[in-house]
């Protein structure tokens, strides 16, 4: 048999279309990785080749069996899911940016620097701000140094809603619990690749180890630089922008070629946590000022004849 | 309330298709109201047993609130 290139040679023993079982690590075959407890997994989104298929967010629906929501058009470009919710865990926003002054322009220029379309998920923090504010415990790091929301152990108390930087994780007002995206913890159990990163056809969403994901982004970054991208750059890996104010790195991190904002991405995320001790200490000091104050007042009210 | 009767053939936290005598699928979410939690969806789908749900629309989504299970 000829050799085909970019096969993993694990494929050939799989030449059938229909299988009646799971291939065993799948994954390595579909993703190049075998899936193990105790390591870190995670997305690298490269937004420069997301042709906005969606086959990410239908692959997702399908495979956690999510209810189509928020039904009819939104009127923003071809984005229709608006935003991610407790039923929607990957979103693909579509940001139109070419043309000024409400007229659409002619010309575009690579790399979709004229319109810009990103797979949004929940980025699994690695300091994870949601996991921090959850009082009962319900979300919690796998094995896999992924997020996860424990249905059975979530009160719906909402704290995680706005602990989230992001805006990713919702109450449901069906079930009353918080939902987000898994990470498609069942599939990694099974040695399967997340369904929305074997669906993606440009291979936008590449699933694999964090360590293997950060170098090949590295790479893609100094490839788009060379060709012509100087704006490319990595949001959420260590050091860069949106692994800011305490939040280390993001098992999900993107790579943009314009602001973050642009991308409805905070600039610069920080964990709440963070601030509780200050805002305690400046609590306890304005109570502490006022008590003083209200004392000199007084004795000074007496003191008057 | 409106009932449906078939078989569970997904089932994902408290979400689960129900698969009709037709073959047609509809989907599900457990409302917080009724006694069986996610863990009671994935022996129902395994045994391939025949339920009857009594459910109710939900809002804005493809989908129904699931009230009330019970194995025929
Ligand atoms: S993005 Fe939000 S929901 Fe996801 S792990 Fe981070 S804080 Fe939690
Ligand atoms: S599947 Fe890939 S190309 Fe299609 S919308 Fe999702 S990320 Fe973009």
């Amino acid at each position: 048999m000829d050799t085909i290139v970019h096969m993993h040679p694990r494929a050939a023993e799989y030449p059938q279309s229909d299988l009646d079982r799971v291939i065993p690590d799948e994954s390595e075959l579909t993703a190049g990785v075998r899936i193990e407890p105790g390591k870190s997994y995670g997305f690298f989104t490269d937004t420069t080749v997301c042709i906005g298929c969606k086959a990410c967010e239908v692959a997702c629906k399908e495979w956690n069996t999510l209810p189509a929501d928020n039904l009819g058009l939104t009127g923003q470009s071809f984005d229709n899911t608006g935003a991610l919710s407790a039923n929607t865990w990957r979103h693909v926003s579509f940001v139109e940016k070419s043309g000024a002054e409400g007229v659409r322009g002619t010309a575009q220029q690579p790399f979709q620097s004229g319109w810009l379309m990103m797979s949004d998920v929940c980025k699994h923090c690695h300091h994870a701000p949601c996991m921090e504010a959850c009082p009962t415990g319900a979300l919690f790091k796998t094995e896999f140094d992924t997020v996860v929301v424990q249905q059975d152990i979530c009160n719906g108390c909402g704290y995680c809603v706005p602990a989230c930087p992001f805006g990713v994780v919702e109450v449901s007002t069906l079930d009353g619990k918080a939902h987000k995206c898994t990470l498609c913890y069942d599939r990694l159990k099974g040695g399967l690749e997340p369904a929305c990163a074997k669906s993606c056809p440009t291979d936008s969403i590449q699933f694999g180890e964090l360590s293997d994901l950060q170098e090949r982004a590295a790479l893609r970054v100094e490839e788009l630089h060379a060709r012509g991208v100087p704006s490319a750059y990595l949001y959420g890996t260590p050091g860069a922008p949106g692994a800011t104010g305490g939040m280390s790195h993001l098992n999900a991190f993107f790579l943009l070629i314009d602001r973050p904002e642009v991308y409805n991405l905070p600039s610069a995320p920080s964990r709440p946590s963070r601030r509780v001790a200050p805002s305690l200490f400046s609590g306890l000091a304005a109570v502490a000022g006022l008590t003083l104050a209200a004392a000199l007042l007084f004795s000074d009210a007496e003191r008057r004849p | 309330m409106p009932t449906i009767r078939g078989v569970v053939t997904i089932a994902q936290e408290s979400r689960f298709q129900l698969t009709d005598g037709e073959g047609v699928s509809h989907l599900f979410v457990l409302s917080p109201h009724m006694l069986a939690e996610g863990d009671d969806l994935e022996g129902l789908q395994r045994e391939q047993a025949r339920i009857r749900v009594t459910y109710e629309a939900a809002r804005n989504i493809l989908g129904y609130l699931a009230q009330r299970i019970e194995r025929i």
